[in-house]
């Protein structure tokens, strides 16, 4: 099982809680960006692009916390930049376990070890590691040699404190199926949670803009990767958003399922587009013309397939229906039926 | 630098500026200069507003009817740093970019 009971338990009830009120737009993940600075410089990434200045900015625990009560997301994912260089992460961590909060810290791990002594293990904490792929694959990736052997060393650690550990994979256009089929298999042999996937995003700020997948490749690589799936992978993420990307099942975006909040405010739309800043979450939600954005609606989403928009359409489809229900069953106990 | 002479020319100006990943210099029209990062701007409404962190600290709101001029005077930070390029680079560049990047990260002691 690669979400604990209590989690998808969580999620289902708050979910289902949503609907039964007839609220048409809730958000699921609370994206909160603590700050940009990141101690490594990958090319793919859009998050870090800024002077100094606003690199050395942070948002306090008390801001988090606020954030994290005002948007109500029973999960609250924290990448950056680079969470544990932030000074007061652990006690952010704490702040939100003690709110009853899922809380994935996405980290390339090469503080984790160092830092592990600040964090005790809880149901509600998982450490996300930012995994490309293997080793060659992954320093490439994230531009320094060396990374991937001192994350493989930090998750092991991890691991034995009895910490929830689990990897974030985003794919390029040069992904080679068969490498990341084998990645899967060492992520799974070193013991992590389960694995979560996406194809990249095209930053209009980062500095590759040549790599990207586009849709139609999404969905070919994903079906590669993903079909004739072995047994022993485990995904932390909706199986029927696994369907999405290999082509199986198409969603409208959710770009409200995963509002995110930095040093800026609630960023608006999403957490890829950056098109201003609300000061509240309830004027995000108000003032945002959402019907603007998703696949066919805004030339900027055309090719994006991530899961900060997706994941949440597919979780609603999961809970929408005893239909949508009974498919995200099926495909959970038999991934590889069609 | 642009000194915009309509609102439109400086609507324009602005949202050039929100797009920039490099701090900007306004002009205000009581001479004040403003060096920093313009992070948002509300064009809508009776009276358009933009926020930026300036370098020094704090953060500003100043109404468009208040900017003289915009000059993009910091560097773009996202300019000149391609994944190809990366790529293409001789395994000795790279190795030295790196060390580079990893020498400014263990200076501020995030390694």
């Amino acid at each position: 099982m690669a979400v604990p009971v209590s989690q998808m338990y969580t999620v289902a009830k708050y979910v289902l809680t949503q609907q039964l009120k007839g609220v048409k737009r809730y958000p699921l993940v609370l994206m909160l960006e603590p700050l940009f600075r990141c101690n490594l410089a990958c090319a793919g990434c859009g998050k870090i692009q800024y002077p100094d200045h606003v690199l050395d900015k942070h948002l306090t625990p008390e801001q988090c916390w606020a954030a994290a009560d005002e948007c109500g997301a029973p999960i609250v994912s924290i990448p950056g930049g680079e969470p544990l260089i932030h000074p007061g992460m652990a006690e952010i961590v704490r702040g939100l376990a003690e709110r009853k909060k899922y809380i994935y810290v996405c980290t390339n791990a090469i503080l984790l070890e160092r830092k592990l002594d600040e964090y005790t293990p809880s149901k509600y904490l998982t450490f996300s590691i930012h995994m490309d792929g293997l080793r060659d694959e992954h320093d490439l990736a994230v531009c320094r040699d060396g990374v991937y052997d001192v994350a493989l060393k930090a998750i092991r650690e991890a691991l034995k404190r009895g910490h929830r550990v689990t990897t974030n994979t985003t794919l390029f256009d040069d992904a080679s199926p068969e490498r990341v089929r084998k990645f899967f298999d060492e992520m799974m042999e070193l013991g992590v949670e389960g694995m979560m996937i996406s194809p990249g995003y095209s930053y209009q700020k980062a500095p590759d803009q040549k790599n990207f997948l586009k849709r139609n490749k999404t969905r070919e690589l994903f079906a590669k990767i993903l079909g004739n799936r072995k047994r022993g992978w485990r995904f932390n993420q909706s199986p029927l958003f696994l369907e999405f990307l290999m082509g199986r099942r198409d969603y409208q975006c959710t770009p409200w399922g995963n509002p995110t909040y930095n040093v800026f405010g609630w960023q608006k739309p999403c957490y890829l587009l950056q098109e201003g800043y609300a000061n509240t979450f309830k004027e995000l939600m108000d003032a945002t013309e959402w019907d603007r954005y998703g696949t066919g609606r805004n030339e900027k989403c055309a090719d994006c397939m991530v899961h900060c928009g997706y994941e949440a359409s597919a979780v609603a489809d999961t809970f929408g229906s005893w239909s949508g229900f009974g498919r995200t069953v099926k495909v959970t106990l038999s991934p590889n039926a069609r | 630098m642009f000194r915009p002479t309509t609102p439109a020319e400086l609507a324009e100006a602005v949202e050039l500026a929100f797009d920039y990943r490099g701090d900007v210099t306004l002009v205000l029209t009581s001479g004040e200069p403003i060096v920093g990062y313009l992070f948002n701007r509300e064009a809508a409404g009776p009276k358009p507003l933009l926020q930026v962190f300036p370098e020094s600290g704090g953060m500003r709101e100043v109404a468009y009817t208040e900017v003289a001029s915009i000059a993009f005077s910091g560097e773009d930070t996202a300019s000149g740093n391609s994944w190809e390029a990366w790529v293409t680079k001789k395994e000795s560049e790279r190795k030295a970019e790196a060390q580079r990047a990893e020498t400014d990260a263990r200076a501020r002691g995030h390694l």
